[in-house]
């Protein structure tokens, strides 16, 4: 049972719908109207479903914030924990159950100011499990406050002057820090978003997926950047992938952000290592045992 | 009217040049695909006129060449040439490369008298798809050769493409239609084949004055056997596709009216109703493009596609 899980490849016979793989007894959810991290729910849920992964071999760990509450919704093995701990949670998961797909569903706030510290430490590890991070540029739960990832000049409640701190590129971050595999999509291309999450959830090791996501009630609404649908169409204008700026010189679009998957590599994964680790401790107890 | 007595008609005409004999100038027009050689054919034409001491006017749009557009050569003809453009409905030789752009010009053609020919080949142009539908059909024509011949008081569907490609080039097709074209005329062919040879590139030569033999020899076997209405390709151009219909499931009770399937739809066939729940306002309009099922946070919209024949 606890063998390392291995894809059967892909068992999308049966189009995708994402009402099988949520708590239909918990809809609607929580989220404001038009807020992004639905349709980072609904990616990450048609991955799931294009890979044919059983919902009971699904564990989903989230931590606290809008973006945490997520995992109440997915009918699977779900587990809410603490502010900023779902990596530390999540690893101590994945160690004892390999056979386990381990997806951490997280905040900015929750993944890289509270969770900082787990998180380059998860990374350095390179440990089998999946990391969604989905940057909205602020606290949303908590009514609005300046998070790592708030872009310069932004407003918040506690920055209402702008803010003047440098953000956190959670991608360069997670590849500095050793993480095998980094994705960045939009939740605005939900194809895209779900191909990259899907790529996330095969590889062997470490996978980051930062999804930018609107949080139109507090973060919109603070900046003036009007309505759901103008915040999203925001993205198509605004966030383009780096390839747009090496190919055509964009200088009214300064705001490029590389999108895709950024870095994927073949680092030696730490679960089989700690395992092969373990094993020996056992059959050197058991030999042990023999004997006495 | 056969081809044979057009040309047996003109044959008295000075410089023996003309499909009408009696009326000056003789108007040929050419149209084509950008990239398919309209140009090239009328320079042939023009340049053997020339020859001939004719005096000849041609103008063309040609901007289009290197995109795929649409484009058009007039030439005219005769003792005397006053204006390079053919006047509406004055065509006497309706010259097409390409079969959407034969149809688009026909009503250019004499209604009596006029001949067309015409490649069957299709080039397809992305405004012929703007129906994103799923299994919408094509905008493009869907007449079979044998239709519109029926309606054109002299028809040609060359099949140029296929018998060019038969022949080793696949860009050869235009000389075919050349071919085609000197038998409404009654210039020497050797007159025609060393124009011919001037124009094409010069490794060229040879496959392209056996293709413009054989545009001759076709069009000269169809006119001895009865108009050709079996039409191979027919059928195919014919062949409908089954569109699917689309359905869309709004759960009410889920939606949070944030507006974004309304202002994203790109069919524009969405709205929040008075209690502000989104609705399909047009079905007819929506292609199942499943944007909306994608972007609705809150998972109210879901998008059916089924084939027609699944729908009772
Ligand atoms: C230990 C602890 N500290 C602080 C909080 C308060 N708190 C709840 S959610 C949250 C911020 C979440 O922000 P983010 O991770 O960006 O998620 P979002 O709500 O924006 O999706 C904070 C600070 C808490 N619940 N627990
Ligand atoms: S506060 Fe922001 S992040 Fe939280 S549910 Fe509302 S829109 Fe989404
Ligand atoms: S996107 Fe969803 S929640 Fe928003 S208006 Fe449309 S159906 Fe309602």
């Amino acid at each position: 049972m606890n063998d390392p899980i291995v894809l059967e490849g892909n068992a999308a016979v049966e189009e995708f719908d994402v009402r099988k793989y949520i708590r239909l007894q918990m809809m609607p959810h929580f989220l404001c109207p038009g807020c992004g991290h639905g349709i980072a729910l609904r990616a990450l849920l048609w991955a799931v479903h294009e890979l044919g992964i059983d919902k009971d071999r699904l564990a989903v760990v989230s931590g606290i914030g809008c973006a945490g509450r997520l995992s109440a919704y997915i009918d699977a093995n779900t587990f809410h924990v603490t502010h900023g701990r779902p990596l530390a949670f999540a690893s101590g998961l994945a160690l004892v159950r390999p056979d386990l797909h381990v997806v951490v569903i997280t905040g900015d706030g929750d993944c890289l100011a509270i969770g900082g510290n787990h998180f380059i430490h998860t990374c350095r590890r390179n440990l089998k499990l999946t990391c969604l991070m989905l940057n909205n540029e602020v606290y949303g739960m908590t009514g609005g406050q300046v998070s790592p990832t708030t872009s310069e000049t932004r407003i918040t409640t506690t920055t209402q002057l702008g803010n003047a701190e440098p953000h956190f590129d959670a991608c360069a971050l997670a590849a500095a820090a050793g993480a095998g595999f980094v994705g960045r999509e939009v939740t605005h291309h939900v194809p895209k978003l779900k191909d990259v999450m899907r790529a996330a959830l095969e590889h062997p090791g470490f996978a980051f997926v930062e999804v930018m996501s609107d949080c139109t009630e507090i973060f919109g609404r603070k900046n003036d950047m009007g309505s759901s649908p103008e915040m999203i169409l925001r993205q198509k204008s605004e966030i383009r992938p780096s390839a747009y700026r090496d190919t055509v010189e964009t200088p009214f679009r300064p705001n490029t952000l590389p999108t895709g998957v950024l870095m994927c590599n073949e680092r030696p994964e730490y679960g089989a290592a700690y395992r092969q680790y373990a094993q020996t401790v056992k059959s050197a107890g058991d030999g042990k045992q023999k004997r006495g | 009217m056969s081809l044979a007595s057009e040309v047996a008609e003109s044959s008295q005409h000075s410089g023996g040049a003309a499909a009408r004999g009696s009326r000056e100038p003789v108007n040929v027009l050419i149209v084509g695909v950008g990239g398919q050689g309209v140009i090239m054919v009328s320079k042939v034409l023009a340049s053997l006129c020339q020859a001939h001491g004719l005096q000849v006017k041609q103008s063309e749009v040609h901007g289009m060449a290197k995109r795929g557009g649409s484009v058009f050569s007039h030439v005219r003809f005769g003792k005397q040439v006053w204006s390079p453009t053919i006047p509406k409905g004055d065509v006497d030789i309706l010259l097409a490369l390409e079969w959407a752009e034969g149809l688009r010009w026909l009503p250019q053609l004499r209604a009596e008298t006029g001949i067309f020919i015409c490649d069957t080949k299709r080039i397809v142009p992305p405004f012929a798809c703007l129906n994103r539908r799923q299994g919408a059909p094509m905008r493009y024509s869907r007449e079979t050769p044998a239709e519109v011949i029926a309606h054109v008081a002299e028809a040609y569907a060359v099949d140029a493409t296929r018998m060019a490609d038969e022949l080793g080039n696949e860009r050869a097709a235009n000389t075919v239609l050349v071919g085609a074209l000197s038998t409404a005329m009654e210039f020497p062919l050797a007159d025609w084949e060393r124009v011919l040879a001037e124009f094409v590139p010069r490794k060229t030569v040879g496959v392209n004055l056996e293709a413009f033999r054989l545009g001759r020899s076709w069009i000269e076997e169809a006119r001895r056997t009865a108009p050709d209405t079996s039409d191979p390709q027919g059928q195919g151009l014919a062949a409908a596709v089954v569109p699917s219909t689309v359905r869309v499931e709004i759960e009410a009770q889920w939606c949070k009216s944030c507006d974004i399937c309304v202002k994203l739809c790109p069919e524009r066939c969405l709205r929040l109703n008075s209690e502000r729940i989104a609705e399909l306002t047009d079905p007819a309009k929506c292609t199942g493009c499943r944007l909306c099922e994608w972007l609705c946070p809150d998972f109210a919209i879901r998008v059916h596609l089924q084939p027609a024949a699944a729908v009772a």
